[in-house]
């Protein structure tokens, strides 16, 4: 059910507002499935309960064990609620499928849910995504008006610095510098040259450019200007690919209960191609960025979550100018808390 | 610089050693201690391709010999494991509330114009957000100047994307064999 419900336009290309009206939509979208299919029952847990005692005792002990093993993690940023989501998500691809389009639906609002932290119901849910969308978005613009006129601030400083500073004319200024540094800073016009503040515009560059190296690996720094924008989205980044290599970690446990990686297996054309980048036949979506294969879509009709994941590449094709919207929809019910 | 192929076939090289360790004791059968194993090892794989050369693999090392000696004593073999393990790295930046509060007095005092106001904000943020990112990186609190810290987050971000490309085409082969 979920594979319609997730288009072919991913979660990069849209504005804030097209994703808030999708999340709308899809709020509505399993508003009306979810009331088909559960009695009216108010609380997400009492739905959940009551597929599982439907079925399977094994839905059911996961969700209790896993419950206690969220409750052991420490008051990290993401709490384990989301972790339980992930186990129960695991095991339904090994459970009967009966019961898959409703648990999606519970899965793919619990993650819209999970930026709340909180069990809601279902009439609040609404309005509580589509406030803390719009909050997000709101502070999004704010922090980044605040970056734009401080760095207007520190310019305007540093001129007038540069101008009120008593020094000598200038174009020697290149010869101090002439030690064992490797960075050329030539000193401008009206520029101090003593040895302090040539260090530290030394020191200045060689930050900027390993920023700059930071901007062309990390998508979507190039929409952010300054330190301050792109550090946060820095960190942004870091943190997701760390709660994507948790996810993929637990996804694999599940799937593989020998622990094995064995070649044989699986056909061996299809895990060469992985490594000498070509596209996997069978992806039912090609991307540009072939050496990430992104799962098949529509074909397979297995875990819910393999049809969301694909929006969330670690490639550099996908600009993305909020991870955090994203990776909050997506993937923060992935995290197991922070171990770093 | 992006993840390279090569990268990638050693680390999964490394990361198959480091699950073979598991595999005798597969009794583990819940969930969690699988999970745990897999990132162990994957963990360990990835910093021992840096072999020692930087920081935040050898934090990283560190960080998962606490939990699981055994395991990385096994993957090291040859490369100086003992070494890696007892380095005595860096002593953490400590910052002493009281003097740091002090001076913060005394600079309050002072009285700024507009425009140093705003610099002075937007100091604060980049001290902020590279206290954040010192957090996320492990050995974050071992780097004593921000461009170490920036040098070590690029590589550090190559190594996590080389992690979950391999990772993901690992999962996506498990899938499609289930299917068929």
């Amino acid at each position: 059910m979920l594979e319609g419900l997730v288009s072919q336009e991913s979660f990069m290309d849209m504005s804030v507002l097209e994703r808030l009206k999708w999340v709308q939509q899809q709020q509505q979208q399993l508003q009306q499935v979810v009331s088909q299919s559960s009695n009216n029952s108010p609380g997400l847990f009492q739905i959940l309960q009551f597929h599982g005692s439907n079925n399977d005792e094994l839905l059911q002990s996961t969700f209790s064990h896993v419950q206690m093993l969220g409750s052991g993690f420490g008051p990290n940023y993401n709490m384990g609620f989301g972790s339980q989501h992930e186990a129960m998500d695991g095991c339904i691809s090994r459970t009967s499928s009966c019961h898959m389009e409703s648990v999606d639906a519970m899965g793919f609002m619990l993650k819209n849910n999970e930026e709340n932290r909180v069990i809601a119901l279902k009439n609040k849910r609404k309005q509580e995504v589509k406030t803390s969308e719009e909050e997000k978005a709101e502070k999004k613009i704010k922090v980044e008006i605040e970056t734009e006129s401080s760095m207007k601030g520190k310019s305007n400083m540093s001129i007038t610095e540069a101008s009120s500073d008593t020094s000598k004319e200038t174009s020697k200024g290149a010869s101090e510098n002439q030690k064992l540094d490797y960075i050329h800073v030539r000193a401008r016009r009206g520029q101090a040259t003593d040895r302090h503040s040539l260090a530290e515009r030394a020191r200045r560059e060689k930050i900027s450019k390993k920023m700059k190296y930071l901007q062309d690996i990390v998508p979507g720094c190039n929409k952010v200007t300054g330190k301050a924008g792109m550090l946060d989205e820095i960190i942004n980044y870091v943190q997701c690919l760390q709660r994507q290599v948790e996810f993929l970690s637990m996804k694999l446990a599940v799937l593989n209960p020998e622990l094995e990686i064995n070649m044989e297996d699986v056909s061996v054309k299809q895990f060469q191609a992985y490594f000498t980048n070509l596209p996997v036949v069978g992806a039912s979506k090609q991307s540009i960025m072939v050496d990430v294969p992104l799962f098949p879509l529509d074909q397979q009709g297995s875990l819910d979550l393999s049809a969301i994941n694909p929006n969330q590449t670690t490639s550099i094709e996908a600009p993305s100018a909020s991870w955090e919207a994203q990776s909050q929809n997506l993937y923060n019910t992935s995290s197991f808390g922070f171990q770093y | 610089m992006q993840p390279t192929s090569s990268m990638k076939e050693e680390f999964l090289k490394k990361w198959q050693m480091g699950l073979q360790i598991f595999r005798p004791s597969i009794d583990n059968t819940s969930v969690s201690e699988r999970k745990k194993a897999i990132k162990l090892s994957a963990d360990v794989a990835m910093a021992s391709l840096r072999k020692g050369t930087t920081c935040w693999s050898r934090a990283l090392i560190e960080k998962t010999a606490t939990e699981d000696n055994f395991l990385v004593r096994q993957m090291l073999t040859g490369i100086k494991a003992e070494a890696l393990i007892n380095k005595k790295l860096p002593k953490k930046i400590v910052c002493h509330r009281k003097i740091v509060r002090r001076s913060k007095k005394i600079l309050r005092r002072k009285s700024r114009s507009a425009s140093e106001e705003a610099a002075v904000k937007a100091k604060r943020l980049v001290k902020r957000r590279t206290q954040g990112l010192r957090n996320v990186v492990p050995g974050g609190e071992f780097m004593s100047n921000d461009i170490l810290l920036l040098r070590e987050t690029l590589d550090y971000i190559v190594s996590l994307q080389t992690q979950v490309n391999v990772m993901r085409s690992i999962v996506d082969a498990a899938e499609a064999g289930i299917e068929q």
